[in-house]
């Protein structure tokens, strides 16, 4: 049922070229959700989320100090080894600062014709920012119209603006489907969709997933997704694997809040009759926070917390990224947080690859505790 | 004209003697506790195979972790030019240079007569050096010149994370419990070296010819698993590879003198 | 390099009052309340001119140069480190920020006593960390009001008014939540009063580092870190920009005079990131060989402005003041104050390594350098942003680099011996033996 979706997944460097060739339209690469898409499908861009490969490498030790998060390097090494060559441009948003060197090292030893750095504020929770954000936008707008020659006006922001709510109203309801008891999907299931969602058209994208929610209900749910259930927590997860695993012993991953999840597609641009960039800016400040731009207070747990309860987790596994100081800052109230909440939290420190076995050992006793709790 | 260098390492002292610029005296033992004592020892005995008294050698030049306490040295050096020089005395076209010993791992780029361009020096991580494969040895319960061989009969590549030794000593535990096939066990512990050691060696700049040295060397595993990760058909190893730094001494001592 | 240069030395006349200064800057922060004054915590960057506007009974405590100074006590270092990962805050976290949690936690004032709790917290906001922080701080003392100002509006050739109106806009925003949280009325004199100092003090401690192009050079990076760090301290109180003035003078006069720093100077190195405070010793160590770090663009500009000249070269930035800007009115100068910041030196890498390459290697040039040492620095993830590729450009354009792992308030990740082993390999390739009478 999800085949298709983990296909663009493997495939995403075919997928990116046969859409280039198809319609003979320019392809985008980015680092980090706060990416603006709104505006690059307004101007006909296929936008794809760079990713890491999960493989280690030796290449991008002469660019980035090893003392960086093995996310970062790991998105470097696939520019650097030139799987991303069909990009016409590449972009990041201004988050945190060990992806930044991914795009700037990038940019200058394997430079493509369109390269932007978005300066997305951090303080979003002051109305500052929200003008402020606006003005880069209008700044951005004009630096795509550029590349692309398409003046992007307000109509075709209408229609990327389109494009991004229908897929995130598509991506909530995936989701909803996973409040019930069992799931009608498994966790690894949802993290295909998601993954997809960031490297295909959405508007493809929204078509298959708008088919497979109609699927959905009539579905024999697998027994997978029967496990005990888990919120997962963290920066950026696409470790297939570690899902997998997971699933495979007894748990089942129901809702989650790292950037490969939740926080991507959470909420919609509304328009009421802002102008545009406006609108675009607001929903990008309103979002669930990164933890770089959670601040100066912590909102991100109030929202973490409410999606356990919503969707009646269990436990919460917390990926914390090697090396990710936003997240390692973050851990420990977010622990007290949902412990204190009533839900029980696994910590696993994560690399590009992950030592299976010892997790399984980890995931094991902790699906354990959290059944002996049902029998006290 | 007779010199001598002494390579004070962290785990071995090895000592040459050299007249004319041909070596006709080498020795190596263990450290231990007592390094100084230990050199004397082996200084004696490199001596006695070069058939040449103390008083014969003109100059001596230690190098090595331990060189400070060199006994009866003249000068020390480090080894990242002892090798250098060395390398290009063995062979002049060298241009890169690989020493990998009990500690540390060490990526060297040399232009004429030795002169060092660049080097790197493999950071707080043991996965770039000898101690690694003896650690992984244990775990794969072979002996350490069993290792090498070993993974040569693999027929399959596992990616093993070598970011950290802590890490990938777990990683190969978790293989032990999902049966993989020792052999490939031991050529993924062997790729996960040389990639830290190839990462190095991009830092500085990969330019042929390379020359490998140091005591990892002698492992076929190894030398395998870095030819594979930097394409290459060829690479120099010379005889006695684990001498080279205390060739250089020796040389620099000629140089000197 | 055969003939070793013999240059005179002397202690810098004024050496002393830094010393006194640093000292009253932290007994001032303990002792404000007796007297009824207010004191803040913000980091070293904040916009420091603005709670000024409060009154002249204001004092502060800067978060980077303390965690600094309990780095040279290593045994309370380690105290503090403990205690903040013993509440799971991880290893690899700025080592700063473990420091001073520390200090809280174990309600250990470095300078004696307890902690003496903040009235307010004013921060800035460039890293990720700097924020969150002081989150934590408020995590741990749960009363503190706090207030951050994002600074992180883009690079310096990219200014422009939608730039510098968000950085106003917080600080005006700022300056009512001051007055609501103080209940007092602010006084924009003396705002405008701080800003000059700021101007004065950060413009002339960029020309005492200018002055450092001189052979032999006055100042050694060493030397420089207890005169860098009252900038550091409070950048816009007057005795700070009186005292860079007059430090200036003795540095001018040390240039006429030809003294220098370091005796026999045949090497001049530069350096970068903070160094390894609790092992300054290998600076000391590299006088052996006749070399002298000269700066870094750290020690430069982090606090101080620099422009390009009319000759092409790098040189003090001229202060609104002597621009003639009009700084009469609180909207004014606060623009004049974000236009000033936002041209930081150590600001612009956190957009772009490449623009520090630039300046690194313009530094070369301009200061006659030799070499580069870039210490790869575990314990900040926002000067360490990029080093590689700094690297990479330096030794592109050049120059024999030497980098060296490390943490600079962390000594458990410093190894001294294989640091000092790796300068010999550096000194070896530049053809340098120790001079005997070093």
């Amino acid at each position: 049922m999800f085949e298709r979706f983990s296909q663009i997944r493997k495939e995403r460097h075919d997928y990116a070229r046969a859409w280039k060739e198809r319609t003979g339209g320019k392809v985008l690469g980015y680092f980090c959700t706060y990416v603006p898409e709104e505006i690059l499908y307004a101007a006909d861009v296929l936008p794809v989320r760079i990713l890491g490969s999960h493989e280690p490498q030796d290449v991008t030790e002469p660019h980035i100090f090893g003392m960086f998060c093995p996310f970062c390097r790991d998105c470097l090494a696939q520019g650097l080894k030139g799987r991303f060559e069909y990009l016409d441009g590449l972009m990041i948003a201004q988050s945190c600062l060990h992806i930044r060197q991914a795009y700037t090292s990038w940019e200058k030893h394997r430079p493509v014709e369109f390269s932007h750095y978005l300066c997305m504020p951090h303080k979003v929770k002051s109305p500052r920012a929200r003008t402020f954000l606006t003005g880069e936008l209008e700044t951005f707008k004009t630096a795509v119209e550029k590349w692309t020659g398409i003046e992007i006006t307000d109509e075709r922001l209408h229609e990327g603006i389109a494009v991004m709510n229908k897929s995130r109203d598509l991506m909530h309801r995936l989701y909803d489907a996973r409040r019930s008891d069992p799931p009608r999907l498994t966790g690894t299931e949802a993290l295909e969709v998601v993954l997809a969602n960031q490297m295909a058209d959405k508007r493809e994208h929204s078509e298959l997933l708008e088919a497979t929610l109609e699927r959905l209900p009539d579905r024999e749910v697998p027994e997978r997704a029967s496990g005990t259930r888990l919120l997962m927590v963290g920066s950026e997860d696409d470790d297939m694997a570690f899902f997998e695993m997971v699933e495979r012993v007894g748990g089942t991953i129901v809702t989650d809040d790292h950037c490969t999840g939740t926080r991507y597609f959470w909420n919609k641009v509304e328009t009421n009759g802002e102008p545009l960039l406006r609108a675009i800016a607001n929903r990008y400040c309103d979002r669930p926070p990164c933890p770089t731009k959670d601040w100066e207070a912590r909102d991100r747990i109030e929202h973490v917390l409410k999606l356990g309860r919503d969707w009646d987790c269990k436990g919460a596994i917390v990926i914390q990224q090697k090396f990710c100081d936003p997240h390692e800052l973050d851990i420990p109230a977010t622990k007290k947080a949902l412990e204190d909440a009533g839900f029980p939290v696994l910590i696993l420190e994560f690399d590009v690859t992950v030592p299976v076995g010892q997790f399984q050992i980890r995931v094991e006793a902790f699906l354990e505790m959290l059944g002996a709790d049902d029998l006290f | 004209m007779i010199t001598a260098g002494i390579d004070m390492g962290a785990k071995n002292v090895k000592v040459v003697v050299l007249r004319d610029g041909e070596v006709i005296g080498r020795a190596m033992k263990a450290a231990g506790f007592e390094a100084a004592e230990t050199a004397r020892q082996v200084l004696e005995a490199a001596l006695k195979e070069a058939g040449v008294t103390r008083s014969a050698v003109q100059k001596l030049v230690a190098t090595g972790a331990g060189r400070e306490d060199a006994p009866d040295q003249d000068s020390n050096l480090t080894e990242v030019g002892c090798v250098s020089r060395a390398a290009t005395h063995l062979v002049p076209e060298v241009r890169t240079v690989i020493d990998v010993g009990a500690e540390e791992g060490r990526a060297i780029r040399c232009g004429d007569h030795g002169k060092v361009v660049d080097f790197a020096i493999n950071e707080k991580c043991a996965a770039g050096s000898g101690a690694f494969t003896e650690a992984m040895a244990r775990a794969l319960e072979v002996s350490i010149d069993e290792l090498g061989p070993l993974s040569l009969k693999s027929t399959k590549a596992i990616p093993m994370n070598a970011q950290c030794a802590v890490f990938a000593e777990s990683e190969v535990v978790s293989m032990i419990h999902s049966n993989v096939a020792k052999p490939d066990m031991a050529r993924s512990v062997h790729d996960a070296i040389a990639s830290r050691i190839i990462s190095m060696v991009r830092k500085v700049g990969y330019t042929p010819p390379l020359m490998l040295v140091g005591g990892l060397a002698r492992n076929v595993g190894f030398v395998d698993s870095l030819k594979r990760g930097l394409e290459i058909d060829d690479l120099h190893i010379p005889d006695n590879p684990e001498f080279c730094a205390a060739l250089g001494a020796a040389l620099a001592a000629a140089a000197d003198a | 390099m055969s003939e070793i240069p013999t240059y005179p030395t002397e202690p810098l006349r004024c050496w002393d009052k830094a010393k006194e200064l640093r000292r009253r800057y932290y007994e001032r922060y303990r002792d404000i309340k007796d007297e009824g004054g207010l004191r803040w915590a913000g980091g070293a960057w904040s916009l420091g001119a603005v709670p000024a506007g409060l009154g002249r009974d204001v004092a502060s405590i800067t978060s980077e140069p303390y965690a600094a100074s309990i780095a040279f006590n290593k045994e309370l270092s380690i105290q503090c480190m403990e205690a903040a990962e013993k509440k799971g805050f991880a290893r690899d976290l700025c080592s700063y920020m473990r420091t001073y949690w520390g200090s809280l936690i174990l309600d250990k004032y470095a300078f004696g006593g307890p902690f003496p709790k903040p009235d307010f917290i004013w921060q800035d906001h460039i890293c990720c960390s700097h924020a969150k922080w002081y989150q934590v701080v408020t995590d741990i003392e749960t009363d503190i009001p706090f207030f951050s100002v994002d600074v992180a509006a883009g690079p310096a050739h990219e200014i422009n008014d939608n730039k510098i109106d968000y950085l106003v806009g917080q600080m005006l925003d700022g300056i009512e939540w001051l007055e609501k949280i103080t209940g007092r009325t602010y006084d924009d004199e003396l705002l405008i009063e701080a800003c000059k100092n700021e101007f004065r003090a950060t413009s002339v401690w960029a020309e005492i580092c200018s002055l450092n192009k001189a052979m032999p050079a006055p100042l050694d990076e060493k030397s420089m870190f207890s005169l860098y760090v009252l900038g550091t301290l409070e950048k816009h109180a007057a005795s700070v920009a009186d005292f860079y003035e007059e430090l200036r003078d003795e540095v001018k006069d040390r240039v006429d005079r030809g003294v220098a720093a370091v005796k026999h100077e045949r090497c001049r190195l530069i350096s970068d990131t903070q160094p390894p405070w609790g092992f300054l010793k290998v600076f000391r160590y590299l006088e052996q060989f006749g070399a002298v770090s000269v700066g870094s663009l750290y020690t430069f500009g982090l606090i101080g402005l620099f422009e390009i000249k009319p000759d092409g070269t790098w040189g003090p930035r001229t202060t609104p003041m002597d621009a003639g800007v009009d700084l009469s009115s609180r909207e004014k100068v606060l623009r004049a104050y974000a236009e000033w910041n936002l041209h930081k030196p150590e600001w612009q890498h956190f957009y772009s390594p490449h623009l520090k390459s630039e300046m690194m290697i313009r530094m070369c040039k301009e200061w006659n350098v030799d070499g580069v040492m870039l210490h790869y620095n575990r314990g900040c993830e926002g000067l360490t942003l990029g080093i590689a590729e700094n690297r990479l450009a330096l030794i592109e354009a050049g120059y024999p680099v030497l980098p060296f792992e490390g943490n600079m308030g962390d000594e458990r990740e410093f190894d001294l011996a294989k640091t000092m082993d790796r300068m010999d390999s550096f000194m070896e390739t530049l053809s340098l033996k120790k001079v005997a009478s070093a």
